[in-house]
């Protein structure tokens, strides 16, 4: 069983164009859409993000979907795709969005591809604006401490409140853990 | 110029051999020292990641400006790393309440019979943590409490228990982050905040918001602790404090202030004299356990 928890937050930007999707079926992809670097329309394009990942196209394998965001997307958009697959996760992403996994007591930046997964680890999934106001060892402290991925998240929030107060522009945020 | 023609002949073949066996020996010398050299070296690149991490250990224990020294700390003992890693703690008395001199001293004390720990029984350790905390609450009842910070470190390895606001640094690539979370008003109103998608900053305005949630002497308290340790690093500093220190000297003065090659005792030196150095009049007591993590050849 797949735990997983998500924070959105305005911060102190008049909207919020970044966006969270999340696809149960067949099998849970987490993605993540930068839109706070788009100068025109970052809602468009999200949604538009969301009707890819939605369609049938959105069941294919990764490689299949970051062509197809490659072709319909604009140029300047940034994104992250994580599917949880049965021992492993698969990851694609585009510019400074990351996904950072927890595994044998240390922090690793996900590669594109595919990535092992063993029931105690643990990954968080975030833009670039997160992990500025957040240190790696920190991320680690946290998910090492907490029980649940929600606890996990209001711990990291919580860092990033003592640096920023929250008004550090859009956050967006996913946190993932597998159970046995 | 010496005429060696002058000189007995055995004298001069004496010399001379004496000249050769010096020579030998001096070529064998080298040689070996050059082999050793290239060995060791090959060794230690090959064997690297596999050698040990050890801990180069230092403390200060400073009253500040208070009459009472609050704090109390604790130290394993260093020839049993081997057997059951290094454990250091820092107890904190809670201001404002009675006998925290007494309660600090009894958390370190209690730590020091229930040592050695079990490095991956870390409910079990949690677990007398909580229960020295519930002696606590028995005897006082919460009109006298204590911060506690602890780590136990294996080989490359830490675990980290904590309960109220006291501090476990880790330093790393010249970068400090805070491990363990303040267990205070603050993280509940910043949750509520958050949830609520607004920002935080009326959290940190009331100070009466420091108070804490969590600490020894509270009943059923929940103590915060990894249920699976952190791996370390080499040059990995580690300080285990009370929150005079940070009160005094924030993270980044005590990166600045510390350089890359000093051991744990001029590190733990340097943090004492920048606290001082800052002239605070309400000088809280401040005491720090600092860990270097060296890279064992031994």
């Amino acid at each position: 069983m797949i735990e997983y928890y998500t924070f959105k937050h305005r911060g102190d930007a008049l909207d919020y164009t970044d966006e969270i999707f999340l696809r149960l079926v067949p099998d849970l992809t987490v993605a993540i859409f930068y839109g706070s670097k788009i100068s025109s329309a970052p809602k468009s394009q999200a949604l538009l993000f969301s009707e890819i990942l939605n369609s049938e196209e959105g069941s294919k394998s990764i490689d299949y979907l970051a062509s197809v965001f490659e072709e319909c997307l604009d140029e300047g958009s940034e994104y992250l795709i994580l599917k949880v697959l049965k021992n492993g996760v698969e990851c694609f992403r585009r510019g400074e969005v990351y996904a950072k996994i927890i595994k044998d007591g240390q922090i690793l930046l996900l590669p594109n591809g595919f990535f092992g997964m063993s029931p105690d680890d643990r990954i968080v999934c975030a833009t670039a604006k997160f992990y500025k106001n957040i240190s790696d060892e920190g991320i680690l402290a946290d998910a090492l401490v907490a029980d649940s991925c929600s606890e996990w998240m209001n711990m990291m929030i919580r860092r990033i409140s003592d640096q920023t107060q929250l008004r550090c522009g859009n956050l967006s945020v996913v946190t993932l853990k597998r159970n046995n | 110029m010496y005429d060696f023609s002058l000189l007995p002949e055995e004298t001069v073949r004496a010399m001379i051999v004496a000249l050769v066996l010096f020579l030998v020996s001096f070529l064998s010398f080298v040689i070996i020292s050059l082999y050793t050299l290239i060995n060791t070296s090959i060794y230690s690149k090959e064997h690297k990641e596999k050698l040990k991490l050890i801990c180069d250990v230092a403390y200060f224990h400073e009253r500040g400006k208070r009459n009472n020294q609050e704090d109390s700390i604790y130290i394993s003992p260093l020839d049993m790393i081997e057997e059951n890693g290094f454990v250091a703690a820092c107890s904190d008395g809670m201001g404002g309440l009675l006998n925290g001199e007494v309660v600090s001293k009894f958390v370190t004390d209690s730590l020091f019979e229930h040592y050695p720990y079990k490095f991956n029984a870390q409910a079990e350790n949690a677990k007398i943590i909580s229960d020295i905390s519930d002696k606590v609450y028995e005897e006082y009842h919460l009109s006298a409490g204590a911060t506690l910070v602890m780590v136990h470190i294996f080989d490359d390895y830490m675990n980290f228990y904590s309960l109220g606001d006291s501090n476990i640094i880790l330093i790393r690539n010249n970068r400090a982050t805070i491990l363990n979370q303040k267990q205070n008003y603050i993280t509940l109103m910043i949750k509520k905040y958050a949830e609520g998608g607004i920002d935080t900053i009326d959290a940190y305005r009331d100070s009466r918001a420091r108070g804490l949630i969590d600490f020894v002497g509270n009943h059923k308290c929940k103590v915060q602790m990894t249920s699976k340790p952190m791996r370390l690093i080499e040059n990995d500093i580690i300080i285990v404090s009370s929150d005079g220190v940070t009160d005094s000297m924030p993270l980044n003065r005590i990166v600045s202030h510390i350089h890359a090659d000093q051991n744990a005792t001029g590190i733990a030196r340097t943090i004492k004299y920048g606290v001082r150095a800052s002239k605070n009049a309400k000088q809280d007591n401040y005491s720090a356990v600092v860990i270097k993590m060296n890279r064992s050849f031994v």
